[in-house]
């Protein structure tokens, strides 16, 4: 059978007979069924003659006032559907606002007839299909979604997104509902561009898949991104010698020190210190004393400054410290100027920076860090040395070596420890060499200019070889290896070289590049090559390789005053590139089919669920006719199986399969995970059925997050036991904690605060404000974002929104509000990225959501303060209020507050005296002028613009009176507290199901209220109570049982 | 031209992949006809923009014009040019300053076609150049953005200057982070222009993607499946666009055969290096003219040599390689090298007047820039920089001119207002460009 075909509906009662978690989980209460016609009848005889004749003289025919047509709702079903618009009808017949005072009105029995309707409707509807999934859509995941999907898909944050059109939202403002995200051709080929993006940050390595932070598009960038890990692993190693002094020191005194039974290692731990290599120093500097006293040299002056080191208590730490830099700097200086020193073997006809040759003494330096040169030592009888004179840079080609030993007699011509009695010389040596193995000149190399070691020039050739214009990379890192990373750093270690070549294929590129420019030194006539130009990749063949190898050798050996090393260094150089480039070749082929593995892996992680044997199979197919049909590299095909499966609506879409055709072969599984929830009540109208574990941990993941489920989350659906309240719980519990968290603090308080397109806010006059730059805009958009993000991962009381004392700032927003310059660490002084919190906000006029500047700029029109905007914004955004939309034509106001005439409050009076204005104006503008305490950018300000004073008195609706932030909040608890928290439930439960709420939902909503209050107005309990849900648990029983919501068949049309 | 002929067989495979193939279409798609072969197109012919480079400068004492139009006199090494002076601008005197006084070689090619300040050590950074900054607008319009191609292979290592080689071995950058890769290769340039391989694969995937969507949808409920059907919907309106640009495509080569103009045609170059360098550099011209003839693409650059180059001339009796020449650019040899350099603007130049485009041909609607880094290989002085121009740009750029402004003042002759000039007539208006903001006088 077509799998695409649709069931025929008569066989659907069977399929439901089979499947254990598909059933009817609801039953109809008949109780309601009776209940229900007389709801009807009662709209026929009582309400709609009532409407009709208060209300339809405004609000029917072609422009409706307030855009609510009340002729359309001809039946129960059109008000239910509608419920929304039907709620602010029943505020305002409560509220005798309408129909207004000059208009006829009803008597007070038919007012109160039909707000008893519309309340027992409400009830009724309510209650019979309490808990119904509701009609969730299939849809694309939002930009904002699709970014950080692919962070956390490749562990890069690569925001390929940011080019696509912004996401239109959903009636209630948020832009994550099938509702609302569309697909289009140009979108499409937006996320066809967006998907190569992703593929251009693919790499891979010898085991898998990695996505570099850039676009891997040149060999420059493959050589970037190995480069810059190696270096990075370097760099993160403990490798200050002091640092091992000192946690010698807290191991010698770990009694005094409160820890008697500490250990080296759990020292070594607790100091950060390589547990391998702190015994090692820590034999040598507390050796038995009878051993101690035969010391000399190096040694024994090091034990000697080590047990002068000042117990504990007696003095300050820094003392300590102090005391092991000095241990330190003795140890650099002696092995700075006892290490060994080599150059490269003199061959008539080749210059010292030939590569082979160059490479010989890089080798010498590699395997003799952990040496000393007797030779530096000076007897005390011989006379003072003689310092030589520094030769200049030595040109291109030349040995630097001279110039380098010059260097370095003159720095240890002074050095007296270098100086030992000539009878005790040999015993001395010893000394200097057991130093030496101890602790070698350095543990790596990170940077090679031409005269290398000098480092004076040429900085940053990271892990370069030094070879001139040629590229090239060596190793040097034997006494990281040896003496401070354990087997487990040693491999990482090792796995990064070998990534790095196997990435940016160095060693051929080098034998390239050095071939054409190079091989002449024995090919052609001086140091450029006019052999032949090989085609291809015959360049690196053995053949050609070794023809080198043998030519180098023939005119190193045709002289013999050359240095007899030479073609020994030759044949070891040449041989090492042939055995490297082999061996990779070796390595890529084995590496494919590992590539393979991780490409289904990566589709698992990309779709957010196990593959299907045929999916599998499916994948590796396309990736064969990629390399056999369109003929395609390894690498290339790969990339565009990323591609196909980024591109796959398994992936751009969430989309929550129909359980009678996606129970495939895979059915056993899928029926477990289908199993009926616990807890579930079973007295609902609608049918439906739970979502699989792994649909159920997208839900959660895109909730919480805003992006894909981790590991864990994913483990819970394989199990089956995501459905189980406490494990869900938990998982919602751990995850707001998580970082990621700021997907959610961002993408709904973003939405639902109306602010989450500040960051391209462009209304700002920044010659008359300017002080606000980009990076304070950045500031102000992240303030709110930071402050619920604490609340989440804190889980603090959402009232804290309203009445929170405190509040987060950077360095920049923390100057705007006037508040101490923020304070960074010594080591890293506080930049734009740190944010503190502030916990005596309130001395500052800030503190909660309210007075945060990103509300007041917003919501003011550049050159004056709005309290229109602001208080409209307080009242809708904040208290949920429902406000109609304002007639076509209003009076404007002027632009700049500096230039008018009175004051803001003053023009708004007379604006509110026209009585068409005042039925909504009266309900906001007083909030705003309570704000005028606060400038156009949200700065503190006692005068306007023009300098008038500035008076932030309102008289709220009802008649209390309130000055500045602290009025609102008076008036906000005393009166609409309760408004501000059924507001955030409903727009968080909107954002939760990713669809706009039913009339269905109201005991859900009233569910959140009663455990909200319950527990102290913490934020996790309505999270709890939401993910537990029928709501969230379960889906719509798909198909024809149910008639599509009205939204749903226009769009069908539109598509058909 | 004295190539082998490829191996029959190859041949016949290489034609019926491109038979397959050619027809195919890159994203982004085209949304108009190629003018060429549509006959109620407007008479505007796309304009085309290509760079020549040669490393390490010329023989100043070889390379000058004077006059104007058929009268101009032009130079021994400026010869090659000749017959096509009357199409050609001679430009003297201008100078790129963010490439000056940052020591040698890489400091002073990394920026050529920016004007950027670029970098030293292990991190690459430059600017977007000209002729990308060209491509990123008009090759929208064209099956690939722009074909970045070299004679010379790349190096990455350090020069002594400690900036890194990529400098002396790319002149297009796309991001400022990396350059772009260049095509040594014919066979594989060839093959980027006609397979349309980025096309092809953009194809392949879409048509997975299709199937996918196609059998998920049988899997959804009735309300997603709309959902669905709105993802697929976009597909097979992608998938359209091509089939129509499909049938554009078959039609301007019909056109074109019934009106006995049949294109210039090449057949696909050889695997490999062609060992002569002389081979090489034609069949990069040869590339870069078809390209240009079937508005394949509308940009290209051509590394004919790179700066420090280690290539040898042999057919010109130079016995050093072309970097060593260069430190002695008074000598003949050297000026046989610049001169080789200039007949391969002049071979590519005449290639594409030889094609009639409306009343004129190609060359008339192209601008072809050859330059160096140098200006005096010996003293390593790029204070000011050989450039000649050939090629009207639709009308917009008159031809047959020398114009010097050496002493015009160093305002007066920047490099980037002179890209700021060719941009405008490109379509693509800027207030800056580089170190630039105004536009070159009198050109």
């Amino acid at each position: 059978m077509d799998p695409s075909a649709p069931i025929p509906r008569r066989y659907f009662p069977h399929v439901l007979r089979f499947l254990p978690g598909f059933i009817a989980l609801w039953a109809l209460p008949s109780v309601e069924a009776a209940t229900s016609p007389s709801i009807e009848q009662q709209f026929a005889q009582t309400v709609r003659p009532f409407v009709t004749q208060y209300c339809f003289a405004c609000h029917s025919g072609a422009t409706p006032t307030a855009q609510l047509d009340l002729k359309s709702y001809s039946n129960l079903d059109a008000v239910v559907r509608d419920y929304p618009r039907w709620a602010m009808v029943l505020e305002k017949l409560s509220a005798q606002e309408m129909p207004p005072k000059a208009m006829p009105q009803p008597s007070a029995a038919d007012r109160q007839r039909v707000i008893d309707w519309i309340q027992a409707m409400r009830s009724i509807e309510s209650h019979k299909n309490a808990g119904d999934p509701g009609p969730v859509l299939a849809r694309r995941l939002s930009n904002a979604e699709y970014d950080y999907t692919i962070r956390d898909l490749t562990g890069v944050d690569i925001r390929p997104a940011r080019e696509f059109p912004v996401d239109p939202a959903n009636t209630s403002g948020f832009d994550n509902s099938g509702e609302s995200l569309t697909m289009s051709p140009a979108l499409l080929k937006k996320y066809l561009q967006a998907a190569r993006e992703v593929g251009d940050h693919m790499v891979l390595t010898p085991d898998g898949i990695d996505f570099s932070p850039f676009p891997m598009l040149s060999e420059t960038d493959r050589d970037k991104y190995p480069i810059q890990r190696i270096v990075n692993f370097y760099f993160s190693q403990p490798t200050d010698f002091a640092d091992y002094f000192q946690a010698a020191w807290r191991y010698k005194y770990r009694a005094a020190l409160g820890k008697p039974k500490a250990t080296l290692a759990t020292v070594a731990a607790d100091s950060k210190v390589s547990p391998k290599y702190l015994p090692i120093v820590w034999q040598l500097i507390e050796e038995p004393a009878e051993k101690t006293k035969a010391e000399v040299g190096p040694i024994a002056k090091l034990q000697t400054m080590w047990r002068d080191l000042p117990p504990p208590g007696a003095s300050q730490p820094d003392v300590v410290r102090a005391k092991c830099i000095e241990m330190r700097d003795f140890v650099v200086k002696i092995r700075k100027d006892t290490a060994m020193q080599f150059a490269a073997p003199v061959v008539e006809g080749l210059p010292a920076g030939s590569q082979p040759l160059l490479n010989w003494k890089l080798q010498q330096f590699a395997s003799h860090r952990r040496d000393s040169d007797p030779n530096d030592l000076r007897n005390d009888t011989d006379p003072p040395p003689v310092v030589p004179e520094i030769p200049k840079y030595p040109g291109l080609h030349k040995e630097a070596a001279p110039r380098w030993a010059a260097l370095t007699a003159n720095g240890r011509a002074g050095d007296l420890d270098l100086v030992v009695p000539a009878a005790q010389r040999t015993l001395y040596e010893a000394s200097f060499a057991r130093f030496a193995s101890i602790f070698p000149d350095t543990f790596y190399v990170t940077e090679r200019g031409r005269y290398f070691p000098d480092d004076s020039e040429d900085k940053g050739r990271l892990l370069s070889a030094g070879f001139h214009s040629v590229m090239g990379f060596f190793r040097d890192d034997t006494p990281l290896r040896e003496l401070i990373l354990d087997e487990k750093g040693q491999k990482q270690l090792d796995r990064l070289w070998q990534e790095f070549d196997f990435i940016a294929d160095f060693t051929a590129r080098t034998f390239v590049q050095y071939f054409f420019n190079q091989s002449g030194e024995v090919l052609g006539k001086g140091a450029e090559a006019a052999s032949p130009r090989p085609a291809d990749h015959a360049v690196t063949d053995s053949q050609v390789i070794l023809g080198l190898r043998d030519a180098y050798v023939a005119l190193t050996s045709a002289d013999p005053t050359n240095d007899p090393v030479a073609p020994q260094a030759i044949r070891e150089h040449f041989d090492h590139v042939n055995e490297t480039l082999r061996g990779l070749e070796k390595t890529r082929a084995e590496a494919e089919p590992k590539h393979l593995d991780a490409l289904l892996k990566f589709a698992e992680h990309a779709y957010r669920r196990p593959l299907s044997q045929a999916e599998r199979e499916d994948i590796l197919a396309y990736y064969r006719t990629l390399r056999e049909k369109t003929a395609l590299s390894h690498e290339e095909a790969i990339r565009d199986s990323i591609v196909s499966i980024l591109m796959s609506p398994d992936f751009c879409y969430r989309l929550d399969l129909d359980p009678r055709t996606a129970l495939g072969k895979g059915a056993a599984t899928s029926a477990k995970a289908l199993a009926k929830p616990a807890g579930l009540r079973t007295t609902y109208a609608v049918t439906g059925h739970p979502l699989t574990g792994y649909e159920l941990a997208s839900r959660l993941s895109y909730f919480l997050w805003s992006s894909m489920p981790d590991q864990e989350l994913l483990g819970h659906a394989a199990a089956g036991d995501l459905q189980r309240p406490d494990v869900l719980i938990a998982q919602a519990r751990r995850m707001l904690k998580d970082p990621r968290v700021r997907g959610m603090a961002t993408e709904f308080t973003g939405n639902w605060l109306d602010f989450r397109r500040f960051e391209q806010h462009n209304g700002v006059d920044r010659e008359r404000f300017p002080n606000f730059t980009g990076d304070l805009r950045e500031a102000m958009f992240q303030e709110p974002i930071r402050f619920v993000e604490d609340m989440l991962q804190n889980d603090r009381s959402v009232l804290d929104l309203l009445y929170g004392k405190y509040t987060f700032v950077n360095p920049v927003l923390a100057k705007h509000y006037g508040m101490p310059e923020v304070q960074g660490d010594p080591a890293a002084p506080a930049k734009n990225d740190t944010w503190v919190r502030v916990d005596d906000a309130t001395r500052y006029q800030r503190g909660g959501l309210l007075p945060m500047a990103v509300f007041l700029t917003v919501n003011s029109p550049g050159l004056r303060t709005s309290p229109v905007k602001r208080g409209y914004w307080l009242v809708r955004r904040v208290l949920g209020q429902v406000i109609p939309p304002p007639p076509p034509v209003v009076p404007e106001l002027p632009q700049d507050e500096s230039k008018s005439d009175l004051p803001i409050r003053a023009m708004l009076a007379q604006h509110r005296a026209n009585p068409m204005c005042a039925a909504c104006h009266a309900r906001f503008d007083v909030f705003g002028l309570a704000f005028e305490g606060y400038g156009p950018v949200g700065e503190a300000r006692a005068q306007d613009l023009a300098g008038r004073p500035i008076d932030a008195k309102a008289v709220f609706p009802g008649g209390s009176e309130g000055d500045g932030l602290d009025g609102v909040l008076a008036y906000i608890r005393e009166n609409r507290q309760n408004q501000f928290l059924d507001g955030l439930e409903r727009k968080l439960l909107v954002y939760a199901l990713s669809r706009s709420l039913l009339l269905s939902d109201e005991p859900l909503i009233e569910r959140m209220q009663t455990r909200l209050a319950a527990k102290n107005n913490r934020f996790s309990s309505l999270v709890e109570t939401i993910v537990t849900s029928p709501q969230f648990l379960n889906q719509r029983n798909p198909g024809p049982i149910e008639k599509p919501a009205p939204q749903t068949a226009a769009l069908q049309r539109k598509v058909n | 031209m004295p190539r082998s002929t490829p191996d029959p067989s190859t041949r016949i495979s290489r034609r019926a992949v491109l038979r397959g193939a050619g027809v195919a279409v890159a994203l982004p798609w085209l949304e108009s006809l190629p003018a060429f072969g549509d006959p109620t197109a407007p008479a505007t012919f796309p304009k085309r923009f290509a760079v020549l480079f040669q490393g390490n400068g010329i023989n100043e004492n070889h390379w000058s014009a004077e006059g104007s139009g058929a009268d101009m006199k032009l130079s021994k090494t400026l010869s090659p040019l000749e017959p096509l002076k009357h199409k050609i601008n001679v430009i003297d005197g201008l100078f790129n300053k963010a490439a000056t006084g940052h020591g040698i070689h890489p400091p002073q090619t990394g920026s050529l076609l920016s004007g950027a300040e670029i970098q030293k050590g292990a991190i690459i950074r430059s600017g977007v150049s000209v002729d990308q900054m060209i491509a990123n607008t008009v090759g929208q319009d064209t099956a690939l953005s722009s074909i970045v191609l070299a004679c010379d292979q790349p190096m990455t290592g350090y020069h002594e200057t400690n900036y890194s080689m990529a400098y002396s071995s790319h002149i297009s950058w796309q991001t400022p982070d990396s350059p772009i890769p260049v095509e040594v290769y014919p066979s594989l340039a060839f093959d980027s222009l006609f397979e349309n391989r980025g096309a092809l694969r953009n194809i392949s995937v879409l048509d997975r993607v299709k199937d996918r969507a196609e059998t998920l949808s049988g899997k959804v409920s009735s309300d997603d499946k709309a959902k669905l059907d709105e993802y697929l919907t976009s597909v097979r309106e992608v998938e359209k666009r091509i089939e129509s640009m499909r049938k554009v495509k078959d039609k301007s080569d019909e056109l074109a055969k019934q009106k006995n103009r049949p294109a210039f045609t090449m057949d696909r170059p050889q695997n490999g290096l062609p060992e002569d360098l002389r081979d090489h550099a034609r069949l990069m011209c040869d590339i870069i003219a078809i390209a240009f003839q079937t508005d394949r693409t509308r940009v290209a650059s051509l590394i004919i040599s790179r700066d420090l180059s280690a290539m040898y001339y042999p057919f010109l009796e130079v016995s050093d390689g072309h970097h060593s020449a260069s430190h002695n650019n008074l000598s003949d040899a050297y000026e046989r090298i610049s001169r080789f350099h200039v007949s391969q603007l002049a071979y590519l130049a005449t290639k594409l007047d030889s094609m009639p485009e409306g009343d004129g041909t190609v060359l008339d609607n192209s601008c072809l820039m050859f330059l160096s880094e140098l200006w005096i290989g010996r003293l390593h002085d790029n204070t000011r920089l050989p450039l000649v121009l050939a090629g009207g740009l639709g009308g917009t750029l008159e031809t047959g001119r020398a114009l010097n402004y050496y002493k015009a003042g160093d305002e007066n002759r920047k490099m980037c207002s002179f890209y700021l000039s060719i941009m405008d007539r490109m379509g693509i208006k800027l207030d800056r460009f580089g170190d630039a903001s105004t536009r070159l006088e009198r050109l």
